[in-house]
């Protein structure tokens, strides 16, 4: 209390001395509340913990008397303690740290090397990177804590056998305004829907087609050096509007050495409502922007530069309980590119043009530990406008892809998963049915899903 | 980065409350003067929450955000904190109230490791069935709505006061039904705050271990466990374990009693003084 009466006083020691400061004053009044409340709440704790250990002597004298009937459990009475801390836990001398595992066994009708050629015709030359037998995805170290009242640090540190990498490292802000943050550093772009998630918490082993063709293959996505800034309305339904600014280095949209600087803008809005006390629907629309510089459009060529993709989500979730649920996903993309193509063997410069888009859906029922899955990828939906020196290029029918998955959780931190797919992308090459059984393991800091 | 907290006298205070009793015990001490919104539905089992995108909306204009804690809302709550892009429930700041703060805490483990299933090696999360307990969050729950809202402070000390008058009459009335001597299975570790304080045993659990679905040996052995005891009935929630409990009661002749797992999981037990009610004669 004596700390209250001395802030009394300084308080009117300031009213009386500082009239001249005049609108300054307020604030440092509402500062001076605002200390005072927090004394209070302190209060308010050393109390509590006086009241606390009052009990506990109880406790320990009425442990001391002769027992009479048969006790159930003592309630153990605990020792005080501060706030959980945002994750749980003392944060403090240890940030949160969690380790998850992805293998998987893998096997194909394809041997390595033409699953290592294996382009999708007309939209990228980069193969499947898979090989027959046991692949280990990675061991992806996540850690996270709050730095302090203003802002939360993230880093994603995926161990693989060719060595450790960052794939994200970034801060998030937590005192703005109400509505806004800031989040830099390297992240998953919120572009689409499957890109800002981490591939461990896909419902298939492998992302679908148009992201292989308009994205790239691996599960990085568009992960990029940046600053995204993204503002929560005041609307009645939920929905985020966001902004980026990137490096633009991602290899199929751009590649490493596009341009000396920034260059790639995306913007999106995702919208979400509950139809209904257990099934929600999010939706929205997201473009992303950048000069390119690639070898990846045919061989022995470059090209040189503009793309644009356009993206549109919808997931539909119903899950009445933890045994019991269903959720569809389906994104749309559309690719405009245009610029120059070099021969890198003739010396010869043609203009490129392509116009070209690709879907997929994907569906999971969940029942018990178990989840059913099915997916279908095509590309050339509607568009399939590619142009090489004003020649259209004839890219043959649509390339296409059926998978069906099966799965097991023990637990909310293991799951095997059994995948195969169809695989109709090479439109002159074979069909390549893949199969995939998946182990995805983690331990450590209990991870927070997004929806 | 200064966030001044001020609430004009004729606004109310937004209150975001994770799960339904704490709504409910919010309602009892800011009456007319706060708007309350509770994030989970009464018929969801609190374990298995997902964040979805309207409780992100909903964290976003609270005054105030108050939750169970002890990790029993880890899986989605840390992400709203964050998402909601609201400076005032931040952790640290008058607008993050934690009710476990002032509780005493049974059962941690500080030990603990997933081999033992879900633990919460903070303490058993499940105090809202013990009246001790939710006197002691309605005190720290009236001075913190008193420190965001300083001119409705004796409003809710006032309400509190009331609170607490029923509260002790109820006590009285509860401490009327004899439980003590009662022997009783449970699905979950979800009543043992009760056990401790009306005096009644929990001998077993159908989950082998926290949050892990009993085996088909599991529950043989446990036939022999509750043939041999006689219990006075399975414990069960409407929405966790209940299919097996009854399978378990099919078994052994011994009852399957439902309790419901907050306010308003089960008709008539609309705010949380009748949901301990409906739970003390459901245990009769």
């Amino acid at each position: 209390m004596k700390r209250g009466i001395k802030l009394l006083s300084l308080l009117i020691f300031l009213a009386a001395s500082s009239q001249a400061m005049g609108g300054d004053l307020e604030s440092r009044v509402q500062a001076m509340e605002e200390t005072l409340k927090r004394q209070q709440k302190t209060i308010e704790e050393q109390q509590k913990i006086i009241e606390e250990l009052k009990d506990q002597i109880k406790t320990q004298i009425a442990a001391e008397k002769p027992k009479t009937a048969v006790a159930t459990t003592e309630p153990e009475t605990q020792k005080p303690r501060g706030t959980t801390g945002l994750f749980g836990g003392s944060a403090l001398s240890n940030p949160n740290i969690s380790l998850v595992f992805n293998a998987y066994a893998y096997s194909s009708n394809l041997t390595n090397d033409e699953l290592k050629n294996r382009a999708i015709r007309g939209y990228t030359m980069d193969g499947i990177d898979r090989k027959n037998g046991f692949n280990l995805d990675s061991a992806e170290l996540a850690i996270y804590a709050p730095v302090d009242p203003y802002f939360n640090l993230y880093a994603t540190i995926p161990v693989t056998e060719d060595g450790t990498t960052v794939e994200e490292a970034y801060f998030v802000t937590t005192s703005l305004p109400t509505g806004n943050q800031i989040k830099a550093g390297k992240f998953k772009s919120g572009f689409g829907r499957l890109n800002s998630q981490h591939s461990h918490v896909w419902d298939f082993v492998d992302n679908p087609l148009p992201y292989r063709a308009f994205i790239g293959f691996g599960d990085e996505g568009i992960d990029e050096k940046g600053v995204q800034y993204t503002y929560l309305p005041p609307l009645p339904i939920y929905t985020i509007l966001g902004v980026e600014v990137l490096q633009g280095e991602n290899k199929t949209l751009f590649g490493a050495d596009a341009t000396g600087g920034p260059h790639a803008y995306t913007g999106f809005i995702k919208a979400s409502l509950d139809v209904s006390d257990h099934a929600t629907i999010l939706f929205g629309p997201s473009v992303i922007t950048g000069k390119t510089k690639t070898s990846t459009v045919q061989a022995n060529s470059d090209f040189t530069g503009d793309t644009t993709l356009y993206g549109f989500e919808f997931t539909y979730k119903w899950k009445p309980s933890k045994v019991q649920g269903f959720k569809i996903q389906s994104e749309y993309l559309y690719r405009s590119q245009y610029g120059d193509l070099t021969d890198t063997v003739l010396g010869t410069v043609q203009r490129l043009e392509r116009y070209q888009d690709g879907f997929y859906i994907q569906s999971v029922y969940l029942w018990n530990r178990w989840e059913f899955g099915a997916r279908y990828d095509m590309l050339s939906i509607f568009k399939d406008d590619y142009t090489l020196g004003g020649a259209k290029q004839d890219i043959g029918r649509r390339p296409w892809r059926a998978t069906a998955m099966i799965d097991y959780a023990f637990s909310e931190f293991s799951l095997l998963r059994l995948q195969y797919n169809h695989d109709e992308s090479d439109i002159y090459g074979k069909v390549n049915h893949e199969v995939f059984l998946q182990a995805l393991f983690s331990i450590g800091a209990h991870p927070a899903h997004q929806f | 980065m200064f966030i001044v907290i001020s609430t004009p006298a004729y606004a109310k205070l937004n209150v975001c409350t994770t799960l339904p009793w704490i709504g409910s015990l919010a309602a009892e001490l800011g009456k007319d003067k706060v708007n309350i919104k509770v994030l989970v539905k009464p018929s969801q089992d609190p374990h298995f929450i997902e964040a979805k995108p309207s409780m992100i909306l909903a964290a976003r204009d609270a005054d105030i955000l108050m939750y169970n804690g002890l990790d029993l809302e880890i899986g989605y709550l840390p992400l709203l904190f964050e998402s909601s892009r609201n400076p005032r429930i931040q952790p640290g700041q008058l607008g993050n109230f934690d009710c476990s703060r002032f509780v005493n805490v049974i059962e941690k483990q500080p030990t603990a490791d997933r081999s033992m299933g879900d633990v919460h090696p903070l303490g058993n999360p499940h105090y809202h069935y013990s009246p001790s307990n939710i006197l002691r969050v309605a005190h720290g729950m009236t001075q913190e709505l008193s420190n965001i809202d300083p001119g409705n402070s004796s409003f809710y000390r006032t309400n509190l006061a009331a609170f607490e008058e029923r509260l002790r009459n109820k006590q009285i009335q509860w401490a009327k039904k004899s439980l003590k001597g009662k022997n009783f299975i449970a699905y979950h570790k979800y009543f043992e705050y009760m056990a401790n304080e009306l005096g009644f045993k929990l001998i077993d659990y159908v989950e082998p271990k926290p949050g892990i679905p009993p085996s088909a040996g599991h529950i043989e052995k446990l036939i022999e466990t509750v043939k041999k005891t006689k219990g006075d009935g399975i414990l069960v929630t409407p929405s966790y374990g209940k299919e097996e409990a009854e399978a378990l009661s099919k078994k052994t002749g011994i009852r399957v009693i439902i309790i419901p797992q907050d306010v308003g999981s089960v008709p008539g037990t609309n705010d949380w003084f009748s949901f301990m009610d409906n739970v003390l004669s459901s245990l009769q």
